[in-house]
């Protein structure tokens, strides 16, 4: 009897020892509800126990653990959640490790191109697509309604809709616009999403900046020109992060809003005043862009394995058990994340438990990502660059010209 | 006696490694990481660069824009802190029905959490739902709302407005542990003499308060001078860089731009402005008028 028990704890201790133990870091509440469901399904699948590291869901925040982390080489977490941004900074700094030899090219075919190009630097793959958290247009569909618009596609419609309302309206308290516009990496988002719908790019296709272009000073006059000649955006917005437009939107405030998708769960919860009048569209584009011009600025995350991890096959196992097609389709039924699989937006069961997804997700057809793969190390900084500059524009301090000029001459400065 | 004196030293072994451990090895590690390039950490690699850093720094406007809002808030605060303090000082000392309530109102800002505090005012200066602009707009006072965090200079003055909101209590508990220390005979004496309040404020409270006020001065510079939390959580150092301060300058270059060698020469150049600072005041606390 004495021995058999001894012979089980020793067969319990190997089987122990012998199973691996990964460490994967992820945020609470952007990606929490549905880690916790993968998390358990993947042990079981891969014979590995997996130790869920909470960070922050604040980017700059759980970034700052990273840049300790990795500096001092730290084999843990064996795999991390990264903002789209990140891979081409973290890559090049050798922080995050290629993963050509785990995923093939039928396997990355699966993705949205657009989204996990952000992750290519020098032809390797460092990050597979998790999930795509972008920028839509929300409107007021009950204002909308009532003053015979449509949704519009263009930003001259958008302006004439938000001033003929305002003006229709006459509530103080209502405003036209409301958006991200404090100096966070989201103005940089803004102002692409404006600078793509006038048809102009961060690099041209020689990979020149081409920003500071006629398309470039068209997008930031046109964000001036919404504060102060057409006053439908209220000068708080210069303060604003998304948590902000977000609140005076659900308080009935504002008639169109320009922000990430997670708003939409608390828009619509059952407390929301707005719940049954919120709807949303693709960003909109300058008046003579094509109908099919890309408008819209994507965000969201991927998973990397640390190139100093002990386990990096079973990372990359892992990696591929998140983000299969099974697990993406749970990922959108827990918790409404939009997949970046677009073969999961046609999936019965998320047609008919989440149908907003697939309206979400045809949004990004016409998403680009940030200049961040191809300024790798240099991208925190031009990325900050241009949200001091873009934000002088706005506070009047420099006209749309002057500023961009003076974004071109700095970020040239910073390229690597 | 020899024996006790070793012994004195063994026993304090501990403690100095202690020291050197957390407190020396960490400056000298900034201070050779600001003379290094693409360095981390100097236990692995070290590229000597010389004063490039510091070059770079002082070409770099934001740099510039830094000290100047650094100098600026705690030249502003630090005065203002004083006189609020004093006053408070004064009040609390006076032997009041329910004193002891006061006491604890004036101890609250000072109990917060400075991140918390930001938190809060970024609320209260909210310009479409905050408290101020609501009493405002409420009392007929301002048509149009106030942008209080959201425009320059505006935003520099609301930053100092909590500032001192907050560290006058501090102050106060410092001047308030001086007042009582001052004896009660002096003032008798002076009132047999005829003084009245106002004298006895300028010839006995102020001389003899005079340590614990530049004891109280010599913290709250260094502190101001330090500021992170406050502009980090209350205007992230906006609009633009008006409110950016020397620390949060170099927490951006080191944790967003991971340069750790040009933030660890931006923390040498604030170290040394603290330096200068605290020795300005340490030689005038020793001019002891009386000694």
């Amino acid at each position: 009897m004495k021995r058999t028990v001894l012979l089980l704890l020793a067969v319990l201790l190997g089987a122990a020892a012998a199973q691996t133990n990964l460490t994967l870091s992820i945020g609470v509440r952007g990606f929490g509800p549905a880690a916790e469901v993968l998390i358990e399904q993947c042990e079981e699948d891969l014979g590995v126990t997996i130790e869920w590291q909470r960070v922050s869901d604040v980017p700059g925040e759980s970034r700052a653990l990273y840049v300790t982390n990795f500096s001092a080489r730290n084999p843990v977490p064996d795999v991390l959640a990264v903002d789209v941004i990140w891979p081409g900074d973290f890559a090049a700094r050798g922080w995050i490790a290629p993963l050509d030899e785990y995923f093939s090219e039928d396997e990355l075919a699966a993705f949205l191109p657009g989204f996990a190009a952000a992750a290519q630097v020098d032809g390797s793959t460092y990050a597979i697509p998790l999930y795509i958290d972008g920028i839509h247009l929300f409107y007021r569909a009950d204002l909308l309604e009532q003053y015979g618009f449509e949704p519009p596609r263009t930003w001259e419609e958008l302006i004439d809709q938000a001033r003929t309302i305002v003006d229709g309206e006459g509530d103080p308290d209502l405003v036209g616009f409301v958006s991200m516009w404090a100096k966070i990496e989201g103005l940089f988002m803004n102002y692409l999403a404006f600078l793509y719908g006038a048809g102009g790019s961060f690099f041209d296709a020689d990979g020149e900046l081409a920003f500071d272009g006629p398309e470039g000073v068209k997008a930031l006059q046109t964000m001036v020109d919404m504060l102060y000649q057409e006053r439908i955006v209220p000068e708080s917005v210069l303060t604003f992060r998304p948590d902000d437009a977000r609140i005076l939107f659900q308080q009935g405030r504002a008639v169109f809003m320009m922000v990430q998708d997670f708003v939409l769960d608390p828009l619509t919860a059952a407390d929301s005043p707005v719940r049954d009048s919120v709807a949303f569209t693709r960003v909109p584009v300058f008046e003579g862009a094509p109908a099919d011009a890309p408008s819209t600025v994507s965000g969201g995350f991927l998973l990397a394995v640390n190139a100093h991890s002990r386990h990096p096959e079973e990372a990359a196992d892992l990696i591929r058990c998140f983000t299969s097609y099974d697990a993406q389709v749970t990922a959108t039924l827990v918790q409404g994340k939009v997949p970046v699989r677009p073969s999961v937006y046609d999936d019965p069961r998320v047609q008919s438990e989440r149908p907003v997804v697939a309206e979400l997700g045809a949004n990004f057809n016409y998403a680009l990502t940030r200049p961040s793969a191809q300024t790798g190390t240099a991208y925190p900084e031009i990325s900050e660059i241009m949200q001091t500059e873009i934000s002088a524009a706005l506070l009047r301090q420099k006209t749309p010209e002057a500023a961009l000029r003076d974004a071109a001459t700095q970020v040239r400065f910073a390229l690597p | 006696m020899r024996r006790t004196h070793r012994a004195g030293v063994l026993l304090l072994l501990p403690a100095v490694a202690v020291v050197l451990a957390i407190l020396v090895l960490p400056v000298l590690q900034t201070l050779l990481l600001s003379v290094a390039r693409n360095t981390t950490s100097v236990l692995q690699a070290f590229d000597f660069a010389g004063l490039a850093n510091y070059e770079r720094l002082f070409m770099t406007p934001r740099f510039r824009t830094a000290i100047a809002n650094t100098l600026v808030f705690a030249g502003v605060t630090v005065p203002l802190e004083l006189v609020f303090g004093i006053v408070l000082a004064l009040l609390l000392n006076r032997n009041l029905p329910g004193r002891w309530l006061v006491r604890m109102a004036i101890l609250l800002p000072w109990a917060l959490p400075t991140a918390l505090n930001a938190l809060m005012w970024r609320w209260m200066f909210n310009t479409e739902f905050g408290l101020f602009n609501a009493l405002l707009q409420g009392a007929g006072l301002i048509e149009q709302r106030i942008n209080w965090i959201g425009g320059i200079p505006i935003a520099m003055a609301s930053m100092m407005a909590v500032s001192v909101w907050k560290t006058s209590s501090f102050v106060a508990l410092l001047l308030l542990a001086g007042l009582q220390a001052i004896p009660r005979e002096v003032y008798e004496a002076a009132e047999v003499d005829g003084a009245n309040a106002w004298s006895r404020f300028w010839t006995i409270t102020l001389p003899l308060l005079r340590p614990a006020i530049l004891v109280a001065l010599l913290l709250r510079t260094m502190d101001a001078l330090r500021a992170f939390e406050l502009p980090f959580n209350l205007t992230d150092g906006g609009p633009l860089t008006s409110t950016e301060t020397l620390s949060l300058y170099a927490y951006r270059v080191i944790f967003q731009y991971v340069n750790f060698n040009l933030g660890a020469a931006a923390m040498v150049v604030q170290f040394a402005i603290i330096m200068v600072v605290a020795l300005l005041y340490i030689v005038t606390l020793r001019r002891d008028p009386y000694a």
